[in-house]
This record gives C-alpha cells, structure tokens and sequence, in this order.
C-alpha cells in the first residue's frame, strides 16, 4: 500500500517535472529548421526521453503560435496530405535563449546540491 | 454496425469542430486540417488505412470534448494575454462560462465591471453633449431614501436632483471608467491562469510512458 503511494507521488513529481520542460523542448525541437508537429512529437522523443501525448502537443504549438513564439505554413507532402510545418519566429528565438539560459544556471546550481547524493548509489 | 476508418476519422473531426465553435473559423479549419492530416499519417501502412491504426491515432489525441477545451483555454487564454483587449476576453469567458460555474461568476463580475467602466466613458463623453442631464444624480425617493444615479444624458435630469460632480464627471468618468476596465481585464486573465492551472493539474495523461527509458 506504502509503496504504491510513493510510487504514485513519484510518477507525479515526475510528470510535473517534464511539464515544466515541455516549453523550452520543443522550441528547442525547433532550433535547427522548421518541423511539422509529428516530427516535434518523434525528436522530443528520440533526443529527450520526452513521450508527449498528440493530445498535449499540437494545443501547445498552438497556444506557442498565438503568443508569436512560432509561426506555420502549409506544404505538399509525398503522402498526399498536407503537412503544417512550424518554425521559431524571432521572439521564439529570443525566448528559447532566455529559456535555455535560466535552465543552464539552475540545472547547475541542482547538481552541485544533489552531488552528495551520487555517494549513496 | 463498425464505422470504417475514414468515417471514424471525420466523425472525431466533426465532433471536435462542434466543441471548438467560438474560435475563428480559419482557426478552426486550421486545427481540424492538421489534425486530419496527422491521423492520416499515423494511420496509413503501406498506402492503406489501418481500423486500428486509426483507432490507436484517435486515442493518442484523447477524446474530442478534452482536446477542444485544450485548444479552447491555451490559445484563447493566449490571445487574451497578448492583446489584453475586453473584445478578446469576452468570447473566451463566454466560452468559459460553458463550461463551469466559476467562469460563469467571472463572466457575470467582468460584464458587470465593463459594462460599468463603459458607462462611466460614456458618462464622461456625453456630459459635453448633455450638459444638463448627464452626469451622476443624487436624490431622494418618495419614501425620502437617497438614490445615486449615472445618468447618460437621454431623458430629463431627477426634479430636485443634485449633480454630483458637475463638469467635473468628464475628467473623473474617464479616469475611473478607464481604470475599471483596466482592472476587469487584469482580473479576467488572472482568473484564466487560474483555471489553466488547475486544468493543468487534473490533466489526466500529458505524457505517454514506453518500456525503453
């Protein structure tokens, strides 16, 4: 009973903890060129252990466009469907440095506190 | 009887459609089209539609009530955020209102406090206009209780009314009338964050677990 408690509570901490990265992963995702959002869903997944549901990601490149952060195009695909492709605009740009600079010094700061930690495995 | 994969697919997509109305219809057709076009993808093996390719695609994007509302707080909430304009605001608490109690209590304090904070700007334009009757009115009933009143300036001022502010309700209706929509709208996106915030939380899966970690 204990145990699946902290298990619960440990998936939980878990899952907040990647929603706080979801933001600067995927416009990180999208730094190299523009990506269409099964493609941003497969490189989250394959270079950040990142599985999101399709239900999570396209709302989110959504509300990303509404805020400026990225901007869209249609294009003709081999498959006969078309594809949205999305790209970081300017603003998109200077968000995910600034994203990218705060993770950096806390992601720092975290390992020198948790370092003690490495002795217990 | 089994719907074939294109009918499931377009049965979602109307259903979905159906719970976004209140977005812009490029908007819409838009969101539906990429979606379409997803499903498609993840479903197609081999130049063929697969049921249960079809099914399994439909289940990643969750049903159509969760992903509209989704859709519906994150880009509303955004484009609310970015124009911080009542004429954005509105709709989405409108939509919001739909959906639960407290956004239909927030819907009803941010009519009253636009509705308010108009009246006040109109007060204040109309006074130039109507010098004689717009304006706030204090005066007393028949019962003798003292009454106060906005009046816009249509119709005659109350017979023996007092103007409270005189010229005065021109500089004072525009600065408070201004200041009560700036604080409505503040408060409106305020109770927006809240509400995404606690969807947040409740959301059921955001992430999908697989065995290789």
């Amino acid at each position: 009973m204990n145990v699946s408690h902290e298990q619960e509570n440990s998936d939980k901490w878990e899952v907040q903890l990647r929603k706080g990265c979801l933001e600067l992963a995927t416009l990180a995702a999208l730094w190299d060129g523009r990506l269409y959002g099964l493609e941003i869903l497969r490189r989250l997944e394959s270079d950040s252990d990142l599985v999101i549901s399709e239900g999570t990601v396209y709302p989110l490149l959504s509300r990303l466009k509404s805020l400026g952060l990225l901007e869209s195009e249609w294009v003709e695909s081999d498959g006969g469907h078309p594809r949205k492709y999305y790209y970081l605009t300017s603003a998109g740009k200077r968000r995910a440095q600034e994203m990218f600079g705060i993770w950096s010094r806390f992601s720092s700061s975290m390992g020198r506190l948790l370092r003690p930690l490495t002795k217990g495995k | 009887m089994a719907l074939a994969a294109p009918q499931k697919i377009e049965s979602y997509l109307g259903k979905l459609r159906a719970r976004l109305r209140g977005l812009g219809n490029e908007e819409i057709n838009d969101i539906i089209e990429e979606l379409r076009s997803h499903i498609l993808e993840k479903s197609t093996v081999n130049g063929e539609l697969g049921t249960g390719h079809v099914e399994a695609a439909l289940a990643g994007l969750g049903t159509p009530e969760d992903l509209a509302s989704e859709y519906m707080t994150d880009a509303a909430l955004a484009r609310a955020e970015v124009s911080r304009s009542p004429v954005q605001i509105l709709p989405t608490l409108f939509r919001w209102a739909s959906l639960s109690v407290a956004g239909f209590f927030v819907l009803i304090s941010s009519l009253v406090g636009y509705l308010l904070g108009a009246a006040l700007i109109l007060c204040a334009v109309l006074k130039a206009i109507h010098p004689q009757s717009a304006g706030l009115w204090s005066f007393h009933d028949s019962s003798g209780d003292l009454n106060l009143s906005l009046r816009l300036g249509f119709g005659s001022a109350p017979s023996h009314g007092h103007d409270v502010f005189g010229w005065w309700i021109m500089p004072v209706g525009l600065v408070a009338g201004l200041g009560l929509v700036m604080l409505t709208t503040r408060f409106a996106i305020w109770c927006l964050r809240l509400y995404r915030k606690s969807r947040r939380h409740s959301e059921p899966k955001p992430f999908v677990r697989t065995g290789a970690r």
